[in-house]
């Protein structure tokens, strides 16, 4: 791993698509982690806040809109650029994930190119 | 569908002539991939079973509708959202607040030359929507203009599916400017408002479209032979008003020629309208295709005659 990567952690309750997102990232040059549900993810973030974060909504455990909205108000959990990546394309629901404080948003199915793009669209490549 | 031997030598030699006598634009030698892959698509959408049958048709009884779908489907380029952002940039930071000064109380008009499927025409209206209210006072009105294609006529309807919508694009302009129509998204009627598409061969002289402000025609220069682009220079020249400017890729310059512009860009790719320019009269382009003539009355090009006696 560079030491001097970025980091990001993806966070879903699917393995597969956990795996597919770290070998794009891989390829943007990120280092990720991951975890299966918001529980996880937070307690990740609060060994180590990474710089971004692929986040689900739909998750045993903790839900990805509970996470992000614990996370903004861990110490440092504003620091995080946090994407959202979800099936949710309703428009509601996409709102309600930018006015808590996620910074761009993803609706699956999505490539590498689309993730890129958004990771483009945050400054993060 | 099998089309292993849709294209052949002689059928693609003619494919080339075809697109450079229609549109200025040499085809690569070793892009033959590429051509099966978006004439097949095109065949299906024109109802032909093969490709092989299309092609047939093409060269056999020379229909210049089809030899017109042909060259665009050629010619269809990757398009996104806020594509080359720093054209962008400077169209928000520095072209619309200096034209405000002129243009206050007046209508704005922007020209995208080559819109393919419109990605550029909408978001050249969400950046004038964002603008308006520190601009006020100056409409802006947009037109997007390209070969007749199926692209563009995607173009018209505002529709983009759920990939396209996710290049570029932020997820607030998302959620502020198209309405989700199924799994597709549509642009809302307020920036439609501001937008219409024609149809246009881009090596007709586009006199009939007025005067515009700005003119945008990015990351397309190197796709047409010297000649083509020369002619496209000398009408976008002649359809930029006294104060306006060509917006060229960030990394596009003029090489030999200005064409009537200030020889040194005010920003990556942006040229000034001389205040009293001369431009010469647009050259001849290979092959001998009148490009004057309307697209809807295309004289059949010798390049379909031709193809077919060479297949």
């Amino acid at each position: 791993m560079n030491a001097t990567a970025k980091t990001c952690l993806i966070v879903d309750d699917s393995k597969m698509i956990r795996r597919v997102a770290s070998r794009i990232l891989k390829d943007l040059s990120f280092a990720s982690t991951e975890a299966k549900d918001g529980r996880d993810a937070l307690d990740a973030c609060r060994g180590a806040m990474p710089d971004a974060i692929l986040l689900d909504w739909n998750m045993p455990v903790m839900d990805g809109l509970s996470f992000l909205k614990a996370l903004r108000k861990e110490p440092g959990g504003d620091a995080p650029v946090v994407l959202f990546c979800t099936a949710e394309r309703d428009v509601i629901k996409i709102a309600e994930a930018m006015d808590a404080g996620a910074d761009e948003y993803v609706m699956k199915p999505f490539d590498s190119d689309i993730i890129e793009s958004k990771f483009f669209e945050v400054g993060l490549v | 569908m099998s089309n292993q031997l849709s294209l052949t030598p002689s059928y693609y030699e003619a494919l080339k002539r075809l697109t450079l006598e229609l549109a200025g634009v040499e085809l690569g030698a070793d892009h033959t991939f590429l051509v099966e892959t978006r004439l097949s698509a095109l065949a299906r959408k024109e109802g032909f079973d093969t490709l092989s049958q299309m092609i047939e048709e093409l060269f056999s009884r020379g229909q210049t509708r089809l030899a017109v779908q042909v060259v665009s489907s050629l010619l269809q380029r990757a398009s996104r959202f806020f594509d080359d952002r720093k054209g962008y940039e400077t169209l928000g930071d520095i072209l619309l607040p200096k034209l405000h000064k002129l243009y206050s109380g007046s209508t704005l008009r922007i020209l995208s030359y080559g819109c393919s499927s419109g990605q550029e025409v909408y978001s050249t209206a969400i950046l004038a929507d964002k603008f308006s209210h520190a601009l006020p006072n100056m409409p802006i009105e947009i037109t997007g203009v390209d070969f007749p294609s199926w692209a563009l006529e995607r173009a018209k309807t505002g529709r983009f599916t759920h990939f396209e919508v996710q290049r570029g694009l932020p997820i607030r302009h998302l959620i502020e400017y198209f309405d989700r129509d199924g799994e597709d998204w549509v642009v809302k009627n307020k920036l439609q408002e501001r937008i219409h598409f024609e149809d246009h061969n881009l090596l007709s002289n586009p006199s009939s479209l007025g005067k515009f402000q700005i003119v945008m025609f990015r990351g397309n220069m190197k796709h047409y032979s010297d000649p083509a682009a020369a002619r496209i220079m000398n009408y976008l020249s002649g359809m930029i008003s006294a104060d306006g400017y060509l917006l060229l890729g960030s990394n596009e310059k003029f090489e030999k020629r200005s064409y009537g512009f200030k020889i040194s860009p005010i920003a990556p790719g942006c040229y000034q309208k001389e205040a009293q320019s001369k431009v010469g009269a647009p050259p001849k382009i290979a092959g001998g295709t009148e490009p004057d003539t309307p697209t809807a009355e295309l004289s059949l090009p010798q390049a379909i005659r031709r193809g077919h006696n060479a297949a």
